[in-house]
């Protein structure tokens, strides 16, 4: 391994020497600068990996990032699914097969046409070497009917099928992958070739920055800004006021000073929750009444009023929020009620002691509360939503010990269940109600330190089966329904609030972006749909 | 014997520098948390319980620290868990930008304190050495998060004369001139904001070291031998007041990485001091064990160079016992 490379010298040796030149007014070759309209965008984080399956971040911002090179079956406006690579598409419910009608103008960047071997390529290629933000296993198997037609078949019914296969899955040049036996460490400049709107051209990884340019030959015309740029920005929004980006996401409270400067401002629907996650292996917060209890002492507007100046809304309890068209409005609430948690607690055999707080067996209720700064949509967020929490809590009498930590070590003690309660949060809760499994059931979604991990009744983790081997729709709205009733009613975690979620952009290039009906791909909540550069 | 005296302190680095190669081998591990719940477990992936299994002990791998010393001793660095590119590359994408601007910083506050704290002790008593002191003790206390996110809302926000963010404008289609240009606009912001952290701290040490110089009886020689005044204050009074600032800029420079981690986070500088901090955040190990090795190996070699300084700049030094 080289320790110092050449490169690196050579272009600080050119910067000194272009230091010099400008200091002393030398005159310098002004090379012509080539007029191109270009788009830029701010995080505050930067980096997000490299835009390929394999090598972007598991997060929202790195999906994105890889979704301008490399497109999917199908694809999410504003109003829902629209074609992407496939024109058309229709389930058969006997054959349990979806077929694809690919769309005849798709070439990848190298200018190869984009046929059905590489979707069935690209199946067989995620089993071989899965693509972690899907799985395949319900895919039995694959057949390419002539080079634009595609059938594949499931081996059971799955039906986040369109979200996950349809809407998520980036389809894989087959002459390129078919050779690459370890997908994480293939770089080569053809492990970017794809056949999304843009190619990727740079990620500066000490910067932060992204380079991405149009792709003439996209199947659905010329992307409308010739270049896409990622910048990180510590405050993206001072950046968005003085015309160094286009787009950003801002803070709710910012919304009048930036349309005052000309910015339009956009709003997302709740796809994001905060919520509090309890113990519940561990007593005593593995009764239930005992979190009923805490679920009645937190009074959610407060919460939000003193921590968020009133941006944000309650919470369903059922995690779901009323933007999602499964939302239950049947599902239990705990409307903030003080005397009923006192009530609850004294069921449980705790006593008011001498100074005020709940004892039992001579013991104080004594509670630990992490709490951290989280990452919303690619900001790291900091607020006070322990230390209402913690007021909350002890206002009923529990004594409650709030510790503040970076969140990775809040994350690592939750996934250890070396915690009491923890303030977390996470997206994904206007997508697919996939995410009601994902955030319940250690079945699937043990990997998440915001899964609640909960598997102790029967008759949930049932239902959470059959939704996801239900293709009706409106039966399966039905089994989503009654997951939201028995979590709630169970209250492993407690949702507490969605923040209002809001994003400004500057309307003089021409480009109007939008927050999608249910998220990008999944459910991601950040308004950089590509849709916004095509057509 | 003299041999024996020089080398002595070289061997006593040497031992130093291994103790933290060790440090940096094994204390990066004692944080909690690991990279695949960093990663991956409040992501928008669920990974399965065997998913996450085979990721954790991919990334789980302990090598000993002998293994680890021979790498780094033949150059081999390791990988990034995060960026999968040599910890080499890494450092040296982001190290010129640290020194860009905390060498600028360091050296601007340096050379200017020194001037103005040697002038205004030699003026010792007058208007202008009660506001310097006066001013620069409120600005000494000013943190450097405060005078950055003022210097960014004035000047960016409001005048929208600098750039709030980066080191240049990415990917811009600029000729070399401009580029430079362009290098210094977003220069600017952060160079001052470091400066005006670090200026008053060297003003009021050269001022406090200056005064007791002055008083020396070789001053009033050269005052009573009729040298000009430039050259008493100088050639004569400074020098002797030098070695604080020296000792200040060697403890300086052992803050070089995280140094600027407040100023680079406010403008996102790129730099070692966000790259640790990065780091940190997804518990990239082998990047944090780097860059926590090059700080320290830094210091040691600052520190080391420094003994030698202070030799040159105070012969006397040579000669204590």
């Amino acid at each position: 391994m080289k320790l110092i490379g050449s490169g690196h010298i050579l272009k600080w040796a050119f910067t000194s020497l272009f230091f010099l030149c400008t200091a002393f007014g030398e005159a310098s070759a002004v090379l012509a600068q080539e007029k191109v309209k270009e788009i830029r965008i701010a995080d505050s984080k930067g980096d997000w990996g490299y835009p390929n399956p394999f090598r972007h971040y598991p997060r929202g911002p790195g999906y994105v990032r890889m979704s301008w090179v490399f497109d999917t079956l199908i694809w999410k406006d504003k109003g829902g699914y629209v074609p992407a690579l496939a024109e058309t598409w229709t389930f058969d419910g006997g054959k349990l097969a979806f077929t694809f009608i690919l769309n005849p103008k798709a070439k990848w960047h190298d200018g190869k046409p984009l046929t059905s071997e590489d979707v069935v390529f690209t199946l067989d290629y995620f089993k071989k070497h899965p693509y972690r933000w899907i799985t395949v296993d319900s895919v039995s198997r694959s057949e390419a009917i002539g080079p634009h037609k595609v059938v594949i078949y499931l081996s059971k019914a799955y039906s986040p099928f369109l979200s996950d296969i349809g809407g998520t899955m980036p389809v894989l040049p087959k002459h390129i992958w078919e050779s690459v036996e370890n997908p994480e460490s293939f770089n080569d400049f053809k492990a970017y070739i794809g056949s999304g709107p843009y190619t990727f051209r740079d990620f500066n990884k000490a910067k932060g920055s992204y380079l991405y340019e149009a792709f003439p030959k996209y199947y659905q015309g010329r992307p409308k800004a010739d270049r896409l740029i990622y910048v990180r920005s510590g405050k993206p929004l001072v950046s968005l006021a003085n015309g160094e980006v286009d787009l950003a996401n801002i803070k709710p409270d910012m919304v009048d000073p930036l349309k005052r400067k000309g910015m339009i401002i956009i709003k997302d629907e709740r796809g994001w929750n905060k919520k509090l996650m309890i113990n519940h292996i561990k007593p005593p917060f593995n009764d239930k009444r005992f979190r009923h209890a805490i679920a009645y002492a937190i009074n959610q507007q407060e919460i939000i009023d003193k921590s968020h100046r009133g941006f944000a809304a309650p919470a369903s309890c059922g995690l779901l929020s009323i933007d999602h068209e499964m939302y239950n409005p049947g599902t239990p609430t705990y409307d903030y009620n003080p005397e009923k948690a006192v009530h609850l607690l004294e069921s449980l055999g705790y006593r008011k002691g001498p100074g005020g707080h709940f004892m039992k067996d001579g013991q104080p209720l004594k509670v630990e509360l992490l709490a951290s700064n989280i990452t919303v949509a690619g900001e790291s967020v900091a607020d006070r939503d322990g230390e209402v929490i913690k007021k909350q809590l002890e206002s009923i009498g529990m004594q409650v010990d709030l510790v503040n930590m970076e969140q990775a070590t809040t994350d690592s003690r939750v996934k250890n269940w070396d915690f009491h309660l923890a303030v977390s949060g996470h997206g994904g809760i206007y997508g697919d109600a996939r995410i009601l499994n994902e955030m319940i059931s250690s079945q699937y979604g043990a990997g998440s330190v915001n899964s609640a991990r909960y598997d102790a009744n029967p008759v949930l983790n049932k239902l959470m089966e059959d939704q996801m081997l239900e293709m009706d729709q409106e039966k399966r709205k039905n089994i989503v329904f009654k997951i939201q009733e028995i979590y709630a009613e169970d209250l492993p975690a407690i949702s507490l609030y969605y923040p209002d979620s809001m994003a400004a952009y500057n309307p003089d290039k021409g480009i109007q972006w939008f927050y999608t009906r249910g998220g990008i791909s999944k459910g991601i909540p950040i308004p950089q749909n590509k849709m916004s550069l095509i057509k | 014997m003299r041999n024996v005296r020089q080398i002595k302190p070289v061997a006593a680095y040497l031992l130093a520098g291994l103790i933290l190669i060790y440090a940096s081998y094994s204390m990066p591990r004692l944080l909690p948390g690991d990279f695949v719940t960093a990663m991956y477990s409040s992501s928008h992936v669920t990974l399965t319980a065997d998913q996450e299994k085979k990721l954790r002990a991919y990334y789980s791998e302990q090598e000993g620290f002998s293994r680890y010393l021979v790498d780094l001793l033949t150059f081999n660095w390791g990988y990034s868990y995060a960026f999968l590119t040599p910890i080499s590359d890494l450092i040296l994408e982001a190290l010129p930008w640290t020194l860009l601007l905390l060498g600028s910083a360091h050296m601007i506050s340096m050379l200017f304190g020194f001037i103005a704290g040697v002038e205004t002790a030699w003026r010792r008593g007058g208007g202008l050495e009660k506001i310097g002191v006066g001013s620069m003790t409120v600005l000494e206390s000013m943190p450097e998060i405060a005078t950055g996110v003022a210097l960014l809302l004035i000047f960016a926000l409001n005048l929208r004369w600098f750039p709030a963010s980066g080191a240049e404008t990415a990917y811009a289609m600029h000729s070399p001139m401009e580029w430079a240009r362009d290098l210094l606009r977003h220069l600017v912001l952060p160079l001052s904001t470091l400066v005006l952290a670090y200026f008053p701290g060297n003003f009021l040490l050269t001022r406090g070291s200056m005064v007791m110089v002055l008083r020396e009886k070789f001053v009033q020689t050269a005052r009573a031998k009729g040298l000009p005044p430039a050259r008493v204050r100088y050639a004569h009074a400074a020098r002797n007041a030098l070695l604080p600032m020296v000792t200040r800029f060697g403890l300086r420079i052992a803050f070089m990485v995280t140094g600027a981690l407040v100023v680079e986070t406010i403008y996102s500088y790129p730099g070692l001091g966000t790259l640790l901090f990065n780091a940190i955040a997804v518990r990239d190990l082998p990047l944090i064990q780097g860059i926590v090795l090059f700080s320290s190996l830094m210091v040691l070699f600052v520190n080391l160079a420094l003994e030698y300084a202070y030799g040159w700049i105070d012969p006397r030094v040579n000669h204590a016992s």
